[in-house]
């Protein structure tokens, strides 16, 4: 009994801790830009086809050289569809328009997957032994998600506070007129945010590959759960995701354990609902979401 | 006597019309035609089954349409709706033997269900939210039918034939196809005439915008039910007529990417166009299904591409580019010819005076209102009478509480402490839109004029949150608006015209209060000039109380019985104009006044 | 320094401002002052760039810059200093006045401690709260921060949309004698203000807008006596009504 309960914890936690960083994708992007990035799913899960196809089976020595390539190439793809989004923006977020982008390029992302491996669930083994906790086989990779979640959470944070362009971008959400004012290039600051969610994305995506599913349609999962983990810690607020994403993780393996694995969708749209409904703005919300 | 000169000098093409709606309805009526008799009457057996899917596609990118445009709702999921609308069917009728009707019914019901299941988080989210609800909705829903394998038979799906509807009672044409023909073509023309309807446009309204909805008495949320309801409904229908067009349904056949073809069909058909649903599934679905026909895994690549080069090169879509030319070449409305202030002026000029209101009681009473946001109090104990056809200007510099006071009037923002009374009733807890549905107009600092709609809709839609008849004077002006105004386009207005626009549509509404929201911005002096005038018209000839919020001090004085002047939330001083020029708390306002 | 030429501009088609012209040197201090509104904000926002002028062109030494983004006229040397003592919130004040010059190439910036330095001098409240957020600054604080922003780019032309607003009149002194420093140095300023009684011996010309005109345009010297003027004509026909 106990062991179940601790399984499912540590399982969702470090599920959870996967949107969370979904999710701190997603906040990079929208407080720079006002955008949720649709395709963020697929770009995860896109990291976890680089691990697929440079890392399967191999020693730290190669893993660690292919995460980072994996990594800033993928940063740099996210970094270009940012563009394309942007392009017919100029100045205002006219919603209709990123939106619709944004949809479609996860549309070809995951088309463009499963015309290249078909709709196959990929295997991959990572460098990382397993450990037994409570008797139960536990794979590395779980205790990775868990590093990378607060890994990137720290780096988000230096890099957002104590750096220069970091705080430009941070002053774009704050203040975005003031921030023109003093000559700061959003446009760019953009794009770099874009890229900066892919890397974050695609470097995540290829250190879990052994524990999540790579296959071209398990974009969606992420997509979903990271936009609610985003929602339920307050959108823009990283802190806030720390929080959210662990809750939807959790919600995620009980449902499986205890009802069934085929409804774990269905609890998490519940949870969306009733969040929108009661708590539009989450925990530590500072953007509401679009109350009217 | 019309408001405006007969005969416009400088307009071009005869026979402009302000939109090609109509011209859209009929060749998509032919369309629709053409996709569903010729294949059957060609006596094509493949082609014939590929079409009635094609129609069945088309019909609900319409309601999609519909949806998105008209009612301004982003749902991600009517492919869910189309699939209760099958599963429901086929159930009923497939599995348990009911009546075809009632089977239909049970489908119809089954998908309103779930548009009203959509239409709850739309009540408080909209946007990315709102379409991230029907998203995950349209993910589940598969996920539910496979496990409720008790009731749906799960994967294995519903096998479901209909012999009668096999019957071809004439020309080679079967019942399956005529209904596959015509309830699209009803779809479309249901979508015409509800456009063109009053509840269409209110609908319009609240979807652009739900502030301007709820000073014309709408209720945006209701706008919103209502239209996943119809939408849901007929999608429902069409899911039911999808059950004899397969033959087979299954989980698999009601993934999210079905709600993804009928959001891409729109967008790239060109989205709020009756044409572009159509051109949308011709191009999304057909083109690549008759160039692609062995290569079947590129077709989400393709729509993708397509609905990412579209929104990129095409934002308007392909029926919506061709509009927005058309529109350029033949739209009318500036000029001589065009909506001007000065002869709305002299209309109003030339009516008969409304008996002056001998009435002591005030239209607006306000007893110690105070509105806080949170730490900060934007009003505090304020206390104002307005009389009928009384001219009330308030002033005070930005910060001073005049924009909160004007709110919480209009229903916009809930006082914190206080009551007001509007015609004698106490409104101090009613919402906007009760207060809108009053008899009180407002008009917005900018002016909310509607680019979808003719300069005559815009101002029609004052006259269509009426609640009594229009007096018969006021109705000789109106039709003179509908005579000469039906086709002219507001993107030709120049600012002053369009919030004289705004005035207009307000006096057209019952309103025996009109707020106006600094409504000189923007307007030259000459056209200031105009304005006051016309509010004087509203005042003394139509016997409307009028308050003013405005910065312009030399109109306020100018045309003002009275005035109110805020300072940090509070009334500082209020009388009449000549008293408060000398008044000494009033000087630092102008210019200069600390000079005096 | 800066011209500005037969001004057109507002709110999407809302023309606020119509047909304003006014030119700046290096070394002179502007006052543009004018009832609410009136097109004075409408009109720093033209010349920066966050709204596109309809007609009429803005000047930066020699060079156009009319209608480019704000960013741009920034980086061209033009600071505008919004009014509300906008800063931003989460940062603290070291945070915020480093981003004061990250715009700049690295060839300009010259010194930025020497820089910093010197607004401390003046605004010592700045260096004690130093590593405070700036949502926590008083409005005058954070209008002095605002200040200091801008005054660590070294811009050529400066423009600063009511400073007094929000801020205790007591501080409203030393921060114009640190506009009229700065001028002085050689900056082009212009100032937006409603208490033209307190600015005005700080300034070196005047200008009034009314309803989106100019109507008065003279030396500051002259202000006090064609305001009276401009106010008896006014009072006349408010009273007579």
């Amino acid at each position: 009994m106990l062991a179940e309960i601790a399984v499912i914890l540590i399982r969702g936690i470090a599920i959870g801790a996967l949107f969370s960083v979904v999710a701190m994708s997603f906040n990079i992007v929208h407080n720079a830009s006002g955008i949720f990035n649709f395709a963020q799913g697929n770009i995860f899960i896109l990291g976890g086809f680089g691990a697929y196809l440079l890392a399967n089976g191999a020693g730290l020595g190669v893993w660690i050289p292919a995460l980072i390539l994996v990594a800033c190439l993928v940063g740099a793809l996210t970094a270009f569809q940012g563009w394309i989004t942007l392009l017919p923006l100029r100045t205002s977020t006219e919603q209709d328009s990123w939106l619709i982008s944004t949809v479609s390029v996860s549309v070809i992302l995951a088309a463009g997957l499963l015309l290249i491996y078909g709709p196959f669930a990929y295997t991959v083994s990572g460098p990382l032994p397993g450990y037994r906790i409570f008797g139960v086989r536990t794979p590395g990779a779980f205790f990775l998600a868990i590093v990378a979640m607060f890994a990137w959470y720290f780096a988000l944070r230096w890099f957002l506070n104590r750096t220069l362009t970091g705080l430009a971008i941070s002053a774009l959400s704050q203040d975005m007129e003031a921030a023109r004012a003093a000559g700061i290039p959003v446009r760019k600051l953009q794009l770099l945010a874009f890229g900066i969610s892919g890397m974050i994305a695609g470097s995540v995506g290829f250190a879990v590959a052994p524990i999540i599913t790579v296959s071209p349609d398990a974009g969606l999962r992420y997509v979903l759960s990271g936009f609610i983990a985003a929602v339920v810690g307050g959108i823009g607020n990283n802190t806030g995701t720390l929080i959210g994403g662990p809750l939807v993780g959790v919600v995620s393996m009980l449902t499986a354990y205890k009802i069934g694995g085929a409804y774990q969708d269905l609890a998490l749209l519940l949870v969306l609902a009733v969040i929108l409904m009661f708590w539009p703005q989450g925990l530590f919300g500072r953007a509401a979401a679009r109350r009217v | 006597m019309t408001a405006t000169s007969a005969t416009p000098a400088t307009n071009p093409a005869k026979g402009s019309s302000f939109n090609s709606d109509r011209q859209q309805l009929m060749l998509g009526a032919v369309l629709i035609l053409g996709t569903g008799l010729l294949p059957s009457l060609l006596g094509n057996a493949y082609w014939e089954h590929t079409f009635h899917l094609v129609n069945v596609y088309i019909a609900v990118s319409i309601l999609q349409n519909f949806l998105f445009i008209d009612a301004g709702q982003k749902s991600f999921g009517q492919g869910a709706i189309l699939g209760l609308g099958a599963y429901g069917f086929a159930i009923a009728f497939g599995l348990h033997g009911w009546g075809f009707l009632l089977a239909t019914l049970v489908g119809v019901l089954a998908a309103s269900v779930g548009g009203l299941l959509f239409a709850l988080p739309a009540l408080r989210v909209q946007g990315f939210h709102l379409g991230f609800v029907t998203m995950s909705a349209a993910i589940v829903f598969p996920q539910l039918l496979t496990q409720m394998s008790g009731l749906t038979r799960g994967i294995n799906g519903i096998s479901v034939s209909l012999p009668d509807l096999a019957a071809k009672p004439f020309l080679g044409l079967s019942w399956l196809t005529l209904l596959l023909t015509l309830v699209p073509i009803a779809a479309l023309v249901l979508h015409y005439i509800i456009r063109n309807s009053r509840l269409g446009r209110r609908m319009r309204i609240a979807a652009e915008s739900p502030e301007a909805a709820r000073s014309l008495g709408i209720m945006p949320g209701g706008m919103r039910a209502l239209a996943f309801v119809i939408a849901s409904a007929l999608t429902g229908l069409l899911g039911v007529l999808y059950v004899p067009a397969v033959g087979f349904i299954s989980p698999q056949g009601f993934l999210l990417d079905l709600s993804f073809i009928f959001f891409f069909a729109v967008v790239v058909g060109g989205r709020g166009q009756l044409l572009g649903p159509i051109i949308g599934v011709w191009i999304i679905f057909i083109l690549p299904s008759v160039l692609l026909v062995q290569l079947v895994e590129y077709k989400p690549l393709v729509y993708g591409i397509l609905t990412l080069a579209a929104v990129l090169v095409f934002p308007d879509g392909i029926v919506g580019s061709f509009e927005a030319a058309r529109r350029k070449r033949t739209q009318k409305g500036g000029g001589e010819g065009g909506f001007r202030l000065a002869a709305v002026n002299s209309a109003l000029a030339s009516l008969t005076p409304v008996p002056a209101s001998t009435s002591t009681e005030p239209v607006v009473r306000v007893r110690g209102v105070t509105k806080r946001f949170g730490e900060v109090t934007a009003i505090e104990g304020i206390d104002l009478d307005v009389m009928p056809g009384e001219i009330h200007g308030l002033v005070g510099a930005n910060g001073s509480g005049k924009t909160s006071l004007l709110n919480v009037l209009s229903g916009f923002t809930p006082a914190s402490e206080g009551r007001y009374w509007l015609k004698g009733r106490d409104v101090t807890r009613r919402s906007a839109a009760q207060i809108g549905g009053m008899g009180i107009g407002r008009t917005f600092q900018n002016p909310r004029v509607f680019p979808f709609f003719s300069v005559w809709n815009n101002i029609r839609v004052g006259l269509d949150a009426r609640r009594t008849p229009l007096d018969p004077q006021m109705q000789a002006l109106a039709d003179g608006f509908a005579r000469t105004m039906a086709e002219d386009s507001p993107a030709l207005l120049s600012h002053g015209q369009r919030r004289l626009l705004e005035v207009v549509r307000v006096l057209m509404k019952d309103s025996d209060l009109v707020l106006f929201d600094e409504p000189a911005a923007g307007l030259s002096p000459q056209e200031r000039e105009d304005f006051g005038v016309l509010v004087r018209h509203l005042s003394r000839r139509l016997g409307k109380a009028v308050i003013l919020v405005e910065h312009d001090l030399d109109l306020v004085w100018g045309i003002a019985d009275r005035i109110t002047v805020l300072e940090t939330g509070r009334v500082v001083a209020s009388g009449t104009p000549a008293d408060l020029a000398r008044d000494p708390a009033v000087q630092h306002l102008f210019v200069g006044g600390d000079h005096a | 320094m800066l011209e500005v030429r037969n001004l057109v501009a507002g709110y999407g088609d809302m023309p606020v401002i119509r047909d304003i012209s006014l030119s700046v040197t290096a070394g002179e201090i502007l006052l543009i002052g004018g009832e609410n509104g009136a097109g004075k904000s409408t009109l720093l926002r033209a010349i920066a760039g966050f709204n596109r002028p309809g007609a009429g062109s803005v000047w930066l030494e020699g060079r156009e810059v009319t209608g480019q983004a704000p960013e741009k006229v920034a980086q061209a040397g033009l600071r505008l200093v919004l009014d509300n003592h906008r800063v931003f919130p989460e940062l603290t004040v070291r945070d915020n006045l480093r981003l004061g010059m990250a715009a700049l190439e690295k060839s300009l910036r010259g010194s930025f401690d020497a820089l910093e330095a010197e607004t401390f001098d003046v605004f010592p409240i700045l260096r004690e709260k130093y590593k405070a957020r700036a949502r926590d600054l008083s409005g005058g604080q954070q209008q002095i921060l605002a200040l200091g922003q801008a005054f660590v780019a070294r811009p050529k032309v400066l423009m600063c949309d009511e400073p007094s607003m929000g801020v205790a009149q007591a501080l409203l002194p030393p921060i114009l004698s640190f506009l009229r420093r700065w001028a002085q140095s050689g900056t082009a300023v212009i100032i937006v203000e409603q208490h033209l009684k307190i600015t005005q011996p700080y300034a070196d010309r005047a200008m009034i807008i009314r309803r989106g005109s100019v109507a008065i345009n003279c030396p500051a010297a002259d202000l006090d006596a064609q305001l009276a003027n401009l106010h008896a004509e006014r009072s006349a026909v408010h009273v007579g009504e």
